[in-house]
């Protein structure tokens, strides 16, 4: 019996946790233990006392085997460290459960590849974890640019910058397990946002990056801007940098500028928020008062495994985007542009 | 600093002699005028005597600060009429001539379309004259390297008005940056968004082998600005776009360069923005800390008036009415350096590097994209 026939029987879509490793972990498990018609099934972790604990905070199971795991349930949330989302992809697909992998889809193209593969043949779903697909500032962008409002786009600038991540798990910042650093971790969210607003794939990338920010640290980089051009002729840029400090009141942000014949349109995705000043040890926050891109997306997941329809955003969107992290790195190496392997394929 | 417009005065232009009497001039053509200090004025921009030539959108601005200075002036410009007409409004005389505006001033602020400044200042050099040159310094490296010889062989001050030096925010936050409160500089991010100057087809401005158009005009202020705070840039990169009326040429541009140190930069120079929008925006990520600044964010009075049309001017400018005017600074720290020696934040030199960089993004942009490199030796030849 499929995990689509056992969930059909058991009317909600039971979902669970391939790892809590990756800091959106614990955003989506309390959201999954809300969600109405979704059963959090389990949590599994490589770190098995990571797994009992998230579990017990979200109240459901812990599992020593993804195995086990993938046995009870009609989809998987995989929040691993990136170089290991592939095995963990290829075990669920075999085991016929629908994916919502987080981004990015791998550490590099081939293993990019084979998780589209790998879901393609076993006929479940794959969805890539792009959450800013559903922030309201940026879907009103993107309506604007289809209804024609801009005119011709003819420029994007785009600004995902963030604190440096190893403030949540030294993982991010090891090259074996996440990739890269600051290039890896942020290109891919604007470089999918400007695919899905333009409806044209990225032909030439050009990248520097640098280490200088973040003097704590000496390993991958922190500081980066990537050059995109697309086949219809636009031009994009993206500043991924970790170039927010430890005092920085909020994590990060996400930007764009939209340039085209009609005019400009600027959206600042997480402008929503309240500034709060606290005693002098609490500092400065701001706390985001928006909508929650994460839940809309858990939703849309939930819908389409519910369905059984392809989800808004592919796994091929994912793999699109390491193939643009992958050109970068490449640029970066060769201090030229570089044309994108499968640009259009 | 007080404005000494009485005590400056007006001077006879037929006998070149200061009317009243406190300023005394060398005569001595042959190498460096001194520019002695008169007694009487309490300022020492009080104590010159400017030759505007040019009075376009810059003239004008120039014109209005030299004024608030307490500076006389002279001004020229082939449009007779305009030349008039302006200098009734600020009170001061014109000249028929470049000649004769050479022979009336101690010094010469070329304000004229930009493939035109080489020739002005370098014959005003050549009479003898320091020259105050708006930015970019010139449309060519050969021109503006011909400016520096013509300068350097007359003895006189050359000094090129990247006015973005001295912008208080801009200034503010470079002295946070070289008082290490954020670490060695990283990664830039500089914007500088608006519309395009209104002006008619066939005007020079939109003429790309007169201005360079949109990179020497307006990306050239952020370029300059990346220079002074992450040092000589080594590579650029740049693309560019045609917005709005295809006649008037590139209308948005964003380059990356790479800093000789390792920064990066981003700089983005956009007159694709709807009127009255003048928007600058700056992010310097250091190697422990961040400085923002957006324009949006920063305007102290916000009028939201009923009878109000879209306020927008021919070409737009920063409101720095509340703060200083920046040009006013600019002028005045060009007129002291040009009195008795003292440094300025920026020289030609520095100008001629920016323009060489501005030079390398237009080049990318034409040629699509590719990577231009630059020779950090050459920029502080």
């Amino acid at each position: 019996m499929t995990g689509h026939e056992r969930r059909a029987a058991a009317g909600n879509v039971r979902i669970g946790v391939l790892s809590m490793e990756h800091v959106h972990a614990r955003s989506y498990v309390p959201l999954l233990a809300d969600l109405p018609g979704v059963d959090l099934a389990g949590i599994w972790d490589a770190n098995p006392e990571r797994a009992s604990s998230a579990a017990g905070g979200a109240g459901t199971r812990a599992f020593g085997s993804v195995a086990g795991l993938l046995e009870q349930v009609d989809a998987v949330v995989v929040t691993a460290p990136n170089a290991e989302h592939r095995d963990l992809v290829e075990q669920a697909a075999v085991a016929g459960v629908d994916v919502l992998c987080e981004k990015p889809l791998a550490t590099n193209v081939p293993d990019a590849r084979a998780i589209v593969d790998a879901c393609e043949r076993a006929g479940v779903l794959l969805m890539t974890a792009f959450p800013s697909r559903w922030n309201p500032a940026v879907r009103t962008l993107r309506s604007t640019i289809v209804a024609g409002g801009l005119g011709e786009v003819v420029a994007l600038e785009g600004v995902n910058t963030g604190a440096m991540p190893d403030i949540h798990a030294a993982w991010f910042v090891d090259p074996a397990r996440s990739g890269g650093g600051a290039v890896t971790d942020h290109v891919v969210h604007l470089a999918d946002l400007y695919r899905w607003m333009l409806g044209s794939e990225v032909v030439e990338v050009y990248a520097v990056a640098n280490r200088i920010l973040q003097e704590h640290f000496d390993g991958v980089e922190t500081g980066g801007l990537v050059s995109l051009r697309f086949a219809n002729g636009t031009f994009a840029t993206i500043d991924c940098s970790w170039s927010k400090p430890r005092s920085y009141p909020t994590w990060g942000g996400l930007s764009i500028s939209a340039i085209g014949t009609g005019g400009a349109i600027t959206v600042d995705a997480f402008r929503q928020r309240l500034a709060v000043y606290g005693t002098r040890e609490a500092g400065i926050s701001w706390p985001d008062w928006g909508p929650d891109s994460d839940r809309s997306m858990l939703e849309a997941f939930v819908d389409a495994v519910r369905e059984q329809r392809q989800p808004a955003v592919t796994g091929v969107d994912g793999l699109r985007a390491v193939e643009i992290v992958d050109a970068a790195y490449r640029s970066i190496e060769a201090g030229e542009p570089v044309r994108v392997g499968s640009a259009g394929g | 600093m007080t404005a000494t417009v009485g005590v400056a005065g007006a001077y006879d232009r037929r006998t070149e002699a200061p009317v009243d009497g406190r300023r005394a001039r060398s005569n001595d053509r042959s190498g460096a005028r001194a520019i002695r200090r008169g007694s009487g004025g309490d300022t020492v921009s009080a104590q010159l005597r400017a030759g505007i030539v040019g009075t376009g959108f810059i003239g004008e601005t120039h014109l209005g600060a030299w004024t608030a200075e307490g500076v006389t002036t002279v001004v020229y410009d082939v449009d007779s009429a305009r030349a008039d007409e302006l200098a009734g409004r600020f009170g001061a005389t014109t000249a028929s001539s470049l000649g004769e505006l050479f022979e009336a001033v101690d010094v010469v602020d070329v304000c004229t379309p930009t493939h035109l400044h080489a020739p002005v200042a370098i014959a005003a050099a050549k009479a003898g004259r320091h020259v105050i040159c708006e930015k970019p310094m010139a449309r060519t490296a050969a021109d503006a390297e011909a400016m520096l010889d013509a300068a350097r062989e007359a003895g006189v001050r050359l000094l090129v008005g990247h006015v973005v030096r001295f912008f208080p925010e801009y200034v503010a936050a470079r002295d946070a940056v070289l008082a290490g409160q954020i670490g060695d500089p990283g990664v830039l991010r500089l914007t500088r968004a608006s519309f395009r100057p209104r002006q008619p087809a066939g005007h020079w401005f939109f003429d790309h082998a007169k201005s360079g158009g949109i990179v020497l005009d307006l990306m050239i202020h952020d370029l300059d600005y990346a220079r002074w705070v992450a040092g000589e840039v080594v590579a650029v990169e740049c693309r560019s776009a045609i917005v709005d009326r295809p006649e008037a040429g590139v209308d948005h541009a964003v380059a990356i360069l790479t800093h000789a140190s390792g920064a990066i930069s981003h700089v983005s120079a956009s007159w694709a923005y709807a009127p009255p929008t003048f928007r600058t925006a700056f992010e310097i990520a250091g190697s422990h800390g961040l400085i923002e600044h957006d324009s949006a964010f920063t305007a102290p009075v916000t009028p939201y008036l009923l009878a109000s049309g879209d306020g927008a001017t021919t070409t737009a400018l920063a409101d720095t009415s509340l703060n200083g005017d920046p040009f006013r600074h600019e002028l005045a720290e060009f007129a002291r350096a040009m009195v008795d020696g003292t440094p300025t934040r920026t020289s030609a030199q520095d100008a001629l590097a920016t323009l060489r960089l501005a030079l390398a993004a237009d080049q990318s942009a034409h040629e699509g994209g590719r990577v231009v490199r630059l020779d950090p030796a050459e920029a502080v030849r």
